[in-house]
């Protein structure tokens, strides 16, 4: 007796249910997901990156930063990002609408990056990147209680940077002033940022969400206050309308 | 061989003509395509082991290689996981699956051809794309990194495979369907569904936001779940009864664990963004489908057990057995333990840690690759008509490899859930207040002696690789015994106690 | 989630789904494909690999008996 028709029948039908409610379900919902017009600022959100913090994505992606960073902030009460810093309010679907390549991340062997732009800004935010690049270990480490010294296991980026013979006036991009004495260059020669290297920090120094955009500010529903969890914070949704916001 | 390919579509016999064909026969039918898929297959697990060794290593001694681009953690690690993901594991699963397609259809291998083109059209390929990877390619997207310019030579090296297996499970003259052709039917069927599903919704018209993120898990879950999955539990079906001698205990139950396996695991994927910004209903779906899976992981437990009862001492002579029973065992427990780690509360803690690493290995290598490795043990024997040349050999790679799984799974099981608790939960202050998380820099800290436990475990597994494939590589290159139609261990089992 | 989607896209397409599995059930248990599962189990062997006798046992065999030096 042959069955055959029957299984493939199946095998067919259990991918393609699926598919349908994953995949096909959530592609129509979202379709419509729009930037939100914020009248106080006269602007959009979430606003696209500039070009430069684009190129230093493919940065990010041909690095691999992806399977040590996650590139999501989790709710309050669900984990603890927010008191971590790495956000004011967990991330929504929005967030990510113009992004043609989406980095959620799976792992956080480090912090999450998805606000870092907020935590490092400005002249000296690219001065830290450079020197975390350079040499994470020196950069970040710690002293635990046994009294051994932990330096960061992030992997250093030294093949961002390039030595050069300094050829009549020194560079304006060199950064050897930033690093320690003992990663100095030979006399005569500087230690400058490939543009790979600048990319990636305008890349790092753009991520940054808005805080929570007004339409769907307005459809948060505010609990009665909970003795544990303390008032919510303003600008955060609390636990209980995270299906909204979603 | 001497087929035309218009004479193998036409049915040449109904199967009440059809003369039964030699077991033997048949074996020798499949020798070049899965010589040549083994071969490859081991190539790749030995090159997927030296990039994981780096990895590990470089895990928790950065400055280790810290200085090249093309080695860059970052890369090094992907080029490891599709290394041994698609070099191989799928070049394993190819060879058992075309030796055990042409087994229960008892049908000789036709067309040995289009197969070896495809082995050839699969492996150059990956060597792109890994080659890509390591240049700086990677897509970054978890599973699917292998550069868009490499991933048709896949599909064309699928898309014969799959033409091959329709041809040769249409035409055999076996009038059933044993359980593992309908696992390898699913999934011949599924991996090109979803491979191309993802590729063109992630790469060529990229979708929308984080539905990317859900097409992503869809995939990289079902690429497991419904690739590497029915091929093992296939091949478990199979070698169990066939090395012990006595059929599955309730073939009832092997059909009802195939259909629910069918069922749930396609939706489990999502239980990787468990928290993340994609719908709630989605996410519960996942954690409930990961839940069912349950079902077809005790059915299949319970009917592997009931078959092994009262023949265990037959793990004493067969290493096959030894590696499937390993691989069976490890089945039942990374499903429980995933559908364990797609609670909500249990995800809040064990994601975004070493504990996915942990879940990744123990499917992937405890379940998957020790069955992969003892199909490997009885296989090649009866292609090549030759002995293992060295017994020694495989005892060595049984016990480093199992020793190495159990110590590298349980340091990163352990770990990832320590490191889950300082990263994740807040400690409560004496007055029963919420205190301040644990500083970032002390979770890694924390994190590193289980860093360490890896690499030394992994070495233990890299000893067992080198063994087996040095063994695999003697038996090829020894001389076969003249007047030999059968390999002589096989043969001769009188002694063992048999199956009752 | 739109109302709309629920009721007009979600619904019927689960109501359509659910039957449509079990409509296959049904018609696989009227032809008869369910009854005699069991004997399934027997097909992978045969005269070459009977049922009853073990096929692999590479490890652990038992040494030759030694020639006696005389
Ligand atoms: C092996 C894992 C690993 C990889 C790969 C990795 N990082 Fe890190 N990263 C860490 C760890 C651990 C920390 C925390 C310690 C520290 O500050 O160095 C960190 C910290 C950071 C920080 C500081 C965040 C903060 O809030 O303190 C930034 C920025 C960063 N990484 C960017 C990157 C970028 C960009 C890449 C890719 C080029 C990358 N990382 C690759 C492990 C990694």
């Amino acid at each position: 007796m042959n069955r055959a028709p029957l299984i493939f029948l199946g095998i067919f039908f259990t991918v393609a249910f699926s598919w349908t409610g994953i995949v096909l379900t959530n592609h129509l919902m979202y379709a419509d997901l729009q930037p939100v017009f914020d009248e106080n600022e006269g602007r959009a959100f979430p606003q696209p990156l500039p070009g430069d913090a684009l190129r230093g994505k493919e940065v990010y992606r041909d690095l691999g930063c992806m399977y040590c960073h996650s590139q999501q902030v989790r709710h309050p009460g669900f984990g603890t990002d927010i008191q971590r810093g790495w956000g004011e309010r967990g991330s929504v679907a929005r967030d990510y609408i113009h992004e043609r390549r989406v980095y959620l991340g799976t792992m956080r062997t480090g912090p999450d990056l998805r606000n870092v732009g907020a935590r490092f800004a400005g002249e000296g935010g690219r001065n830290w990147h450079i020197q975390h690049f350079y040499n994470p270990t020196e950069v970040s480490n710690v002293t635990l209680s046994n009294g051994r010294t932990y330096g960061s296991i992030m992997p250093p980026y030294r093949f961002l940077f390039r030595t050069q013979p300094i050829i009549g006036e020194p560079s304006p991009r060199s950064v050897q002033h930033l690093l320690p004495a003992k990663d100095q260059p030979p006399v005569g020669h500087e230690i400058v940022l490939t543009q790979r290297g600048e990319d990636l920090i305008a890349y790092l120094l753009a991520l940054k969400d808005p805080p929570l955009y007004p339409e769907e500010a307005r459809r948060v529903y505010v609990p009665p206050a909970q003795p544990d969890r303390g008032e919510p914070r303003p600008g955060t949704a609390p636990e209980s309308t995270r299906e909204v916001l979603q | 061989m001497s087929a035309t390919l218009t004479e193998s579509l036409r049915p040449t016999a109904t199967p009440e003509l059809a003369k039964r064909v030699e077991l033997s026969a048949i074996d020798a039918s499949t020798r070049g395509p899965v010589l040549y898929f083994l071969g490859s297959s081991i190539l790749w697990l030995i090159l997927g082991t030296v990039f994981a060794l780096i990895a590990s290593i470089k895990m928790h001694a950065p400055e280790f290689l810290g200085d090249s681009e093309w080695l860059t953690w970052g890369r090094v690690r992907t080029a490891h996981l599709n290394a041994v993901a698609f070099g191989w594991s799928v070049n394993a699963s190819f060879a058992v699956a075309i030796w055990l397609m042409a087994r229960l259809a008892r049908a000789e291998v036709r067309h040995a051809g289009m197969l070896t083109l495809a082995a050839v059209f699969w492996n150059v390929g990956l060597t792109i794309g890994i080659f890509g990877i390591l240049a700086g390619d990677s897509t970054s997207i978890e599973w699917l990194e292998i550069p868009p310019y490499a991933t048709p030579i896949l599909f064309v090296a699928y898309a014969l495979i799959g033409a091959w297996a329709l041809i040769t499970f249409r035409f055999g003259r076996s009038q059933h369907i044993y359980v593992s052709q309908w696992y390898i039917l699913g999934a011949l069927f599924w991996f090109p569904s979803i491979y191309s599903v993802a590729q063109v919704m992630l790469l060529l018209e990229p979708t929308r936001g984080t539905v990317q993120s859900l097409v992503n898990w869809w995939f990289a879950h079902n690429f497991i779940g419904l690739w590497l999955t029915p091929i093992g539990v296939g091949a478990i079906y199979y070698f169990l009864p066939k090395v012990l001698g006595k059929p599955i205990h309730s073939y009832y139950l092997s059909i009802l664990g195939f259909w629910s396996l069918a069922l749930f695991y396609n939706w489990a994927g999502v239980h990787h963004l468990i928290g993340g910004p994609v719908p709630v209903w989605v996410q519960t779906a996942g954690i409930a489908a990961s839940f069912m899976m349950v079902v077809p992981v005790l059915v299949t437990a319970i009917n592997h057990h009931l078959t092994m009862v009262g023949s265990f001492s037959a793990l004493k002579y067969s290493p096959t057995l030894r590696f499937i029973v390993f691989g069976a065992v490890n089945y039942t427990l990374t499903s429980l333990v995933g559908s364990l780690a797609s609670m909500r509360s249990f995800s809040e803690v064990v994601h975004f840690t070493q504990h996915t690493v942990a879940h990744a290995h123990h499917g992937l290598y405890s379940f998957f690759t020790m069955v992969m490795f003892g199909a490997v043990y009885y296989i090649v024997p009866r292609v090549t008509l030759k002995e293992w040349p060295s017994v020694k050999l495989i005892s060595l790679h049984f016990w480093t490899v199992a020793i190495g799984n159990i110590a590298m799974i349980g340091a990163l099981t352990i770990g990832g859930i320590e490191q889950g608790i300082n990263m994740n939960v807040l400690p409560t202050n004496p007055d029963g207040t919420a205190g301040e998380p644990m500083a970032f820099l002390n979770v890694m800290a924390q994190t590193l002696k289980w860093l360490e436990w890896r690499t030394y475990s992994g070495i233990l597994i890299t000893v067992g690789h080198v063994a087996f494939a040095i063994n695999f590589a003697w038996m090829l290159w020894q001389p076969r015994k003249p007047g030999i139609t059968q390999p002589a261990l096989f043969r001769n089992a009188p002694d063992m106690e048999v199956a009752r | 989630m739109p109302e709309w989607f629920l009721y007009f896209v979600a619904m019927p397409m689960a109501v359509l789904i659910v039957s449509s599995a079990v409509y296959a059930l049904y018609w696989a248990s009227k032809k008869g494909q369910l009854r005699n599962l069991e004997e399934g189990a027997k097909v992978i062997f045969d005269e070459e690999e009977p049922l009853g006798k073990p096929t692999d046992q590479t490890l652990n065999q038992p040494k030759p008996p030694k020639k006696k030096n005389r």
